[in-house]
């Protein structure tokens, strides 16, 4: 189906949603948002494996279980961000990274 | 209308879908706005997904992605709630050299990406579930494993950093 479609335009997809969600890291304020962007990246990350996969794996689905791998670290680090941020938020009832000064160095 | 024309058609509009949506996570005022926004761009990452032919690694993005982290997030926004702000205080002190760091960034590896230029899939095969299982449970056996205790580890530290004394 994706036949006439090049490998690159998949790929600058990817790289493009991964840079909307790595600037969304570097600008964003609140916490939440921040994961949320980590998420988009990681996402982006999924499709390059899942269209370089298609491409090159073409005996086996190599590239498809790394993308199961990346699901399972997501999911591990959304929840444990997300404990952080309410384990932070408790302490003090701010989400705002630029406020939160506890945790410098 | 051949069948030819779908592929791109479609792939254009989930692009614009996806990229549309990303963006509007970055940029949107409200943050249950962003946290809908990114289940939106999940499902059309699946649709992406079932468009190169893998229709498993689609189902789990709807099930993990579209379901478990889209609620996982809209239980973390549930339980700090902020009082409203200027739209000034949105972005970070850095807001500018960080946005110019990721466009620096991006700007290469678009290069890169448009070189490739064959065929985004090789001929149509049965669906993945089978290859897929079949490496998971074989060649990548310890790995998972490996994954399924990272995920217990994440569990109980997850319920460790918010129990309360």
């Amino acid at each position: 189906m994706s036949a006439l479609v090049p490998l690159g335009a998949f790929i600058a997809l990817s790289a493009a949603l991964f840079f909307i969600g790595m600037a969304g890291v570097l600008v964003r304020r609140n916490a939440i948002v921040i994961l949320m962007c980590v998420e988009l990246m990681l996402n982006a990350t999924n499709l390059a494996f899942v269209a370089f996969s298609r491409r090159l794996g073409l005996l086996d689905e190599r590239g498809s279980v790394f993308v199961v791998f990346v699901f399972v670290v997501a999911a591990a680090e959304v929840a444990v961000g997300l404990a952080i941020v309410l384990a932070a938020y408790r302490n003090r009832p701010t989400v705002d990274v630029d406020e939160v000064k506890e945790m410098r160095g | 209308m051949s069948l030819d024309i779908v592929g791109p058609l479609l792939f254009g509009l989930l692009a614009v879908l996806i990229v549309g949506a990303g963006l509007g996570v970055v940029l949107a005022d409200r943050i249950t706005t962003s946290a809908l926004l990114m289940a939106f761009t999940f499902l059309n990452m699946a649709g992406m997904f079932v468009l190169l032919g893998a229709e498993t690694i689609a189902a789990f993005q709807i099930l993990i992605y579209v379901g478990a982290i889209t609620v996982l997030i809209l239980y973390g926004v549930m339980f700090t709630p902020q009082a409203p702000r200027a739209y000034g205080l949105f972005f970070q002190k850095q807001t500018t050299p960080g946005a110019l760091i990721a466009a620096v960034a991006a700007l290469p590896v678009m290069v890169v990406a448009f070189a490739f230029r064959d065929a985004a899939s090789g001929p149509p095969r049965g669906g993945d579930l089978l290859p897929l299982a079949s490496s998971l449970f074989t060649d990548f056996a310890f790995p998972f494993e490996v994954a399924s205790v990272l995920l217990l580890a994440a569990m109980i530290g997850a319920i460790v950093l918010v129990k309360r004394e």
